[in-house]
Formats: structure tokens, sequence, C-alpha cells
């Protein structure tokens, strides 16, 4: 059993009101005077056995005890007693509250969701919480969001979980823990509550530096959705595919369409049974931008309607557009066997803006592009940390997994360029500068990549025509993954849907003011570079979003195509770096605060007092 | 009452025409030997035949039955029963305690009506009015026949109320002073603290038979009280803080059969008799139906 605790012992000291209230009880008790005949009777009757009963004595004082018992009602109410659970207390408690697309499923057919039954649960948290408590309510789903600061204000709490809303992204559970983290370095935090439907990925990189209190929702009901929708360039026009998986008890017929800028078409049924997925291909034949939209209308019941219908914008297919001067003939030479290109300098006038360039010297000449290939120089922001010698350098190690280096053999390629890092230079510096080494010397890096959501620059520290990697049948096949890259940043070899979030960086007109409409209300606005790259703008719920701001509007379909949330799976555990932290159901014990069941029992002692004494105004008969 | 046209203010005369009319029925003779109205055993010179015995030498010749002589050859004397006086002392509780209610004014009317039927019946009649403890009570010497009934309501209405005699020390003051047989009228509330035991036991020991009539009033048959009240004895002063008086009412009843019982059972065991009046009963209703159905007056 476990005796109750006081959260505030300090108001036991009101307890010595009850001297003066007993004193003044009796000093100023004026019974009315009443003359009677004779006493002898009434002696007789007080002196009664009975009369002199542990309970009529207790009767005789009954005013007194009333007001005893409602100065300890309110006494004990203001002591804030509370009924522990035997679970440690804790003061300061973060409860991160996964918002992730897998929480808005239902239970079952007009059913509550999951996020609803997890803020029945915090609310249950909240409603219990004890005056020296306070909660940080932290919402996690691909990002964390703080809803509130650490707080004991129960309205507050309560407005603000009332506002949590699902968003149709992936569970990422480790900003949620940094977060906290960071949280921790203000407050003293012991403990961390997840509330989750364990649809999360099951391990964790992050080193967990406070318990961590798994609480498991039940997973939502059967569930099918799309999981994938993408395209690729084929000679034709594009091919088309799109995957839909189900969850393990899911066995459905869905009826699907595929539509066009809007026009449907085709229409069929499909199948699915449990986690069999179902792959549906479909081929368009466009010379225009188009945007498509695969929406699914299962039979059965659907726990969760965000990935029912997914959105693809297809581009315009076109050649790639590639810059690359005139001095660098290897490398042109390398182009001209590629299909689909259009290389400039050529007949045509150089536009603008194309999709890949090459350059080999530290001023920036030529068009813009998303795509950079820089040759023989050292860039400025590396100035620091390594210089170009002459000098024999041999390639001892590179990356043969990253695209660029794919099937690229750069063994005993004879470098004339020999890198020198600067003193105490090491690798750490590079990634700090923004790089990835690709290739390396003994001497130090020879090729470093530096990619960001708009841009991705290839740097050669060395320039090919001073090696002997022109004359290996590796330097077309780089050539060939150059540009592959560059149709791949372009989205003109494939397409993928975009996943809810944020927006995808887009190029529109620079330093302009953006608004972003999107379902449920979203809105958000945001401001081009002076690149026009518009970035960073949110996208949190499946549907189609309007760029408004430019010159024209732009429609964005945004998807959810979450494999593991359509999936309904659920971890039984998180596995971090060190430990593992196993999920349980049961809804977390928490200390339960008795000051309200004192205040009723002061109010009732209240009426009860007043209605005993207030029944007839006097003692004396009418 | 208008006072001039009546005899007295405390029997209107219609009621005292009635009560004129009626005597009180003892359930023992108890008798003075001085000659009354009042039956008492043979031997006595009324008109009222008794018995025969044996003629002894020296009998009176006037009595012997010739009659039974001539027949029987035997002289038998003829036995009368006697007439004898009965002694009527009517004590009255004056003390503070009778002064709720009617209890007092209906303590001397009912008084006045004993005293009235004694006076009516040739009886000697004493009247004693106790007042305060330790003092002599203010009494009313015998008197007998109706030139005493002036006196007798003269003494009545003027007992000055209250004071603090307790009936059982009343009544042995009054033992004190008064001699003969007869009937004890005592006219109180009864509210003592003392034991009844030894009073009664003295009257009936003085050959007096015992009429105790408890008067009470309505607060004290029926108290209707509720609360937290301090109760201040009308005669000590005293007082009681009493809490929940309401929840009380029932014992309070209890001990009230209690005192009546106890008293009804004192009387009964010395031939006397008992009667617990609310106050406030109009006089001719206690006179005249319930003591009447009682037996205690004819």
């Amino acid at each position: 059993m476990n005796w109750p605790g006081f959260s505030a012992l300090i108001h036991a000291w009101w307890f010595l009101l009850l001297i003066p209230l007993i004193v003044f009880y009796f000093l100023k008790l004026r019974r009315p005077r009443m003359e009677i005949p004779s006493l002898a009777l009434w002696r007789q009757v007080i002196s009664d056995q009975r009369v002199n009963s542990p309970f009529q004595k207790f009767k005789r004082n009954l005013l007194l005890l009333f007001q005893i018992l409602l100065l300890c009602a309110l006494i004990l109410g203001a002591m804030q007693p509370y009924l522990s659970s035997g679970a440690q207390r804790v003061q300061n408690l973060p409860v991160l509250i996964d918002t992730s697309a897998s929480m808005g499923a239902l239970d079952g057919p007009g059913g509550k969701s999951r996020l609803d039954e997890a803020k029945e649960r915090v609310g249950k948290l909240i409603d219990d919480m004890l005056p020296d408590q306070q909660l940080c309510l932290i919402s996690v789903n691909s990002a964390a969001r703080r809803l509130t600061d650490f707080t004991n204000n129960k309205r507050l709490l309560r407005e603000s979980l009332a506002q949590l809303d699902v968003s149709h992204v992936p569970s990422r559970l480790e900003e949620g823990f940094r977060l906290a983290q960071a949280l921790s370095r203000a407050f003293p935090i012991e403990s961390v509550m997840l509330l989750s439907d364990g649809n999360v990925p099951q391990d964790v990189e992050f080193e967990l530096p406070f318990k961590l209190n798994f609480q498991r929702l039940k997973v939502g009901g059967p569930n099918i959705g799309i999981t994938d929708f993408n395209a690729r360039r084929s000679r034709s026009g594009w091919d088309v595919f799109a995957r839909i998986e189900g969850s393990k008890e899911a066995k459905t017929l869905a009826e699907y369409e595929f539509k066009q800028n809007g026009q449907l078409l085709k229409s069929d049924s499909v199948s699915i049974d449990g986690t069999n997925a179902e792959r549906l291909v479909f081929k368009v034949s466009t010379d225009i931008a188009v945007s498509l939209e695969l929406r699914l209308k299962p039979d059965g019941f659907d726990s969760l309607d965000s990935d029912n219908v997914a959105y693809l914008d297809l581009p315009k297919p076109r050649p790639l557009a590639v810059y690359c001067p005139t001095d660098m003939a290897s490398v042109r030479s390398a182009l001209s066997i590629i299909p689909d290109i259009d290389l400039f300098p050529g007949t045509e006038s150089t536009p603008s803006a194309v999709d890949l360039k090459f350059s080999e010297g530290p001023l920036a000449s030529g068009p813009e592009a998303r795509m950079n290939v820089k040759v023989g120089f050292v860039p400025d922001e590396l100035a620091t940390l390594i210089e170009i010698e002459s000098g024999l350098a041999e390639i001892v190690d590179w990356n043969r997994t990253a695209p660029l280096l794919q099937h690229v053999q750069l063994l005993d390629v004879q470098i004339a360029d020999q890198p020198k890092l600067a003193k105490g230079i090491s690798e750490r510096d590079f990634e700090l500068a923004g790089y990835e080494i690709l290739a390396q010397s003994r001497s130090g890096p020879l090729i470093l990549e530096r990619s960001s959501d708009s841009r991705l620059d290839i740097q050669f520290l060395f320039h090919p025509d001073r090696s002997s990697l022109v004359f290996r049948v590796g330097f077309p096949i780089l050539i060939q993954n150059i540009t592959q890259m560059a149709l791949t940043k372009a989205s003109l070899a494939d397409a993928r849907a975009i996943p809810a979030g944020t927006l995808p960086p887009r190029r529109m007109e620079p330093e302009t003011e953006f608004h972003v409409t999107g379902p449920h209300g979203f809105t958000d606005s945001g401001k081009s570079d002076k690149d026009g790259f518009l970035m960073g703008l949110g996208a949190p719920y499946v549907g189609t979003y309007e760029v408004t701001g430019g010159a024209e509007p732009q429609r964005i379909g945004i998807s959810l195509i979450a494999s593991r949330e359509s999936s309904m799976e659920s971890v039984e555990k998180l596995n971090f770096p060190e430990v593992s932290v196993s999920a349980t159901e049961t809804v977390v014990k928490t200390d339960e605060p008795l000051w309200g069941w004192f205040a009723f029992a002061g109010l009732g002692l209240l009426i009860v007092e007043w209605w005993y004494f207030q029944k007839k105004p006097a003692g004396l008969p009418g | 009452m208008d006072n001039t046209t009546q005899f007295t203010s405390l029997l209107e005369n219609s009621t005292l025409a009635r009560v004129e009319r009626m005597r009180m029925l003892p359930m023992r003779r108890r008798t003075n030997r001085s000659r009354g109205e009042h039956l008492a055993g043979k031997g006595g010179t009324s008109t009222e035949f008794n018995d025969y015995r044996d003629y002894v030498a020296g009998d009176d010749m006037r009595y012997v039955d010739w009659n039974i002589f001539s027949r029987l050859n035997r002289p038998y004397v003829k036995q009368y029963r006697h007439e004898e006086e009965m002694h009527v002392v009517i004590l009255v509780d004056a003390s503070a305690s009778m002064q709720f209610g009617d209890k007092f004014l209906r303590a001397r009317q009912l008084a006045a009506c004993f005293a009235v039927m004694g006076l009516m019946n040739i009886e000697k009649v004493s009247i004693f009015a106790c007042q305060h403890a330790g003092t002599t009570p203010l009494i009313l010497s015998p008197c007998t026949g109706r030139i005493s009934m002036k006196r007798v309501f003269k003494f009545l209405e003027d007992i000055p109320p209250g004071g603090d005699f307790p009936i059982e020390e009343a009544v042995e003051a009054v033992l004190v002073q008064h001699r003969g047989r007869g009937i004890a009228v005592l006219l109180s509330d009864f509210l003592t603290y003392g034991a009844m035991d030894r009073p009664m036991n003295m009257l009936f020991s003085a050959g007096l038979e015992v009429f105790a009539v408890q008067l009470l009033s309505g607060i004290e048959l029926n108290p209707e009280l509720t609360g937290d009240l301090r109760f201040v004895d009308s005669e000590s002063g005293q007082t009681l803080d009493v809490s929940s008086v309401g929840d009380l009412i029932g014992f309070y009843h209890e001990h009230l059969n209690g005192l009546q019982e106890y008293l009804t059972t004192l009387c009964r065991q010395r031939s006397g008799r008992f009667i617990c009046l609310d106050s406030s009963l109009p006089l001719d209703e206690i006179l005249f139906d319930v003591m009447k159905r009682k037996g205690w007056v004819q």
C-alpha cells in the first residue's frame, strides 16, 4: 500500500489554526438561556448512560466537529496530497508525442485516431500533474517541435495538446530526443516519456542520456496505401511505377484512379493481401510537363487516408543542357558520345542556366547550373586547408559506392598535381567545410563533393588533363556518371513523388516573397534567394500546394510515400547504440492528486453544517 | 372572570356550586375519633346497622335487640357504624417551579375545590402552602363547616408564589405541625432532586391517605426544543448546558414517565392515589371528568 504524500507540506502549519478555532469556539459559545421549572429531570437525562455514549458526546459538539473537519479538509487540500503510484516521481518530464502519419490511423470504422488516444493519455497526465511537476510537450514526426516550455500551467498544456495535429510524414525519433537533450541543459531531466504507436524506426541513432518511458499505443486497424510512386524516362515518354502495400491484416480489394492533369487515364481494381506489394505500371507519353495523381479507394475499412493518394510531377522532356569550356577538350570529347545532351558552347547560343556545368578555374564564367564540376583548382573556402603543388600523386582510396565513381577504376592513375594539407588539417576539417572526400591520395584529398538541396558541386583538386585518367577507360564512365547525376538533379531521367515534410527546392524569381497554401488550411511563406531558389517551405500534409507570388502560381503535389507508415507495423523495442528500450502498453501510473477530494469534502461539510444549523434558526421553540 | 359577582376569584360560582355537592372518596377510612360524617368502624352511634354481639354486663341496655331476645331468650346487643371526622390536609407547592404555565393557579383551584368538598362534608380542612426551604409553611389552621369557606378562599388567593421548597421537605414540614388522620392532598409538580419514599412513608404512618396530584405545564410534558441550550433552574438559578436538546427529548420522556410510575407506585403501595395533570386542562374537565372517572371524587 502506498501512503499519500504531500506536495506542499509547508501548509501543515495551518493546522495551528485549530487552536484558536477551538479556543474561540468555547469562548464564543453562547447558548440561549432558557428558564425551566426544574433541572431535576434534565439532570437525570444528562447523566443517562446512553446520553453519555461516545456517539452522543460526539453529537454534543457537532458544530465544533464540523468546523474542525472543515478546517482540516481545507488545510489538507492546501497541502496538495497525492496518492503515490509507487513510480519514481520526476519533476521535469518531457513528453514526446509521435505525430507522424501513422498516428492518424483509426482503430476501427468511426473510431479514434492514435493521436486522439495519445492525447487522452497525456490529458490524464496533465490532470494528475502535481504542483511541483512540470511537463514539456514535444511533437515528433520527421522533425521535433516544442509545443510548450516546461510548465505546470494545465490550461496552457491542454491548449497546446488540443492544437496538436498529425503530420503526414514518417517518424524520426532522433529529432525529438535531441530536443529533449537540449532541454536537459536548462532543466534537470531524469526521464523522458514517448507516446507512439510504435510505427517508428527500430534503430535510433542517439545516445540516451536519460531514462526513456516508451508508451506504446495500440496500432491502427488494417490499412493499404501507396508506398511508392515514381517515373523513369523511356524512349516513348515516361514509365510510371506505383507500389501499393498493406498492413498484415489488410486483405481487401481497392479501386484506383490514375489521372493526368486531372483527367482520368486509367481506373481499375487491385487486390491487396497482407504485406505482399502490388506493383502498378503506367505509360505516359507527353512532351510537356504533367501532373499525375494516383488515388486509391479501398473497399473495406482503411485506417489511414493520407496514403491513399499520391502525386507525381513530370517535367517537360528535354535534352540535358551541359556547359563545358572548349579548353576542356577531353571532357567535351567524352560528352559528345552521350545521347540527349545539348553541349554548350556550341552552335547554339549558351542559355543563362544549364543543368551541368564544367569549369576549370576559380573565376566564375558561363551560365548558372545546379550541378557544377570544377577541376584543377582549390576553391576559396578550402584554401586554408589544402594547396596543390607540382608533383606526382596517386589515388590510394576512393568511395566506390558514390554515384560519381561507380564502375570507375582509379588505381594506378598518375596525377601531376599533388595535394598538400595544411598543418594540422584532417578529413574532419573538410567535413566541417561541407565537403565529402570521394578520392584521396597519400598526401590529401583529390576529389570532393559538396551537396545541398539546390546544388551539387564536384570538386576535382587536380586537372584530369594533367593525369593519366583521361587515357583510362574509366574516364568516359566518370563523365557518364556525372551526366546521370545531372539528369537526376534536373529530374530529367526519373521523377519521384515528393514526400511530405518540406517542399522541394524550386527555382523561381530571385529574391521574391512567395506564399504557399496547402491542405488543412496550411499556409507558409518564404523568400527565394539571389539565385532564385525557394527552399525550406513546409508541406506537412498530403495534398496539392499552391505557390503564389511569382509570375505564375505553381501547384505541387505532396504525397506520403512511406512504406513503414502504411504498414502499420509496430516495434517492440527501440534499439539505441548501447541500450534497448522495450515498449509498454500499460498506461503510465501517475501520482493521483487528492486535493480535489478534500475540496469537495470541505464544500460538503460546509453545506451539511449550514443545513444542520439552519434548519431551525434557534434552539428555542418558535 | 368578574370578581365582583364571583364568590372567589379561584372558582366560578357554577363550578363552586357543583363542587359543594361533591365529596372525596378515600380508599381507606382514615378518620379521627372525633365525631364526623365519615362512617368508621362498628360501635358507633349512627343509624347505620353494622353487627350483633353478645350482651355483656355494663352494656347500654338501649342497644339490646329485644326482638331477638324474645325469640332466642338470649340478649344480643346491636352495633351501629361509627361516624368519625376525617381531616383533609391540603399541601400546595408554592415554589417557583409552580409558576410556569397555569400550574400554580390550577393547584390553588384544586386546593380550593378539595377544601370545599371537605368543608361541605363536615371535615376538618387545613391548608399548607410551602414556599421557601427552611421556613415554616403558610398554614391555614384546621377549620370546618361552610362558614370557613371564605377563609379558605382568602388564604388560597393570597398565597404568594416563589421559593425553593422541595416537596419532600415540605411534606415533612407539614407533618411536624399536623395532627389527625384523613387525607393528604399534595398539589405539586414533584420535580425534586430528593426521594419521595420518606415523605410518603411519613404520611402513611400519620394516617393520611395520599391524594398526589402532579401538575405539569406543556413545556414539561412535551418540550419542543432543539439546538444547544442553557437551562436555568427557576428555583435554584443553577444552569445546565444541554447540546442537541432535540435528540434528548426521547430520553426526557422516558425519565418523566419513570418519575410518574415511581410516584404512582409509591402512592399505590401506601393506599394512595396519584394523577398527573396538564395544567392547561380546564378545571371543569379535571374535576368533573378526569377525577370522577378515576374515582377520586363523586
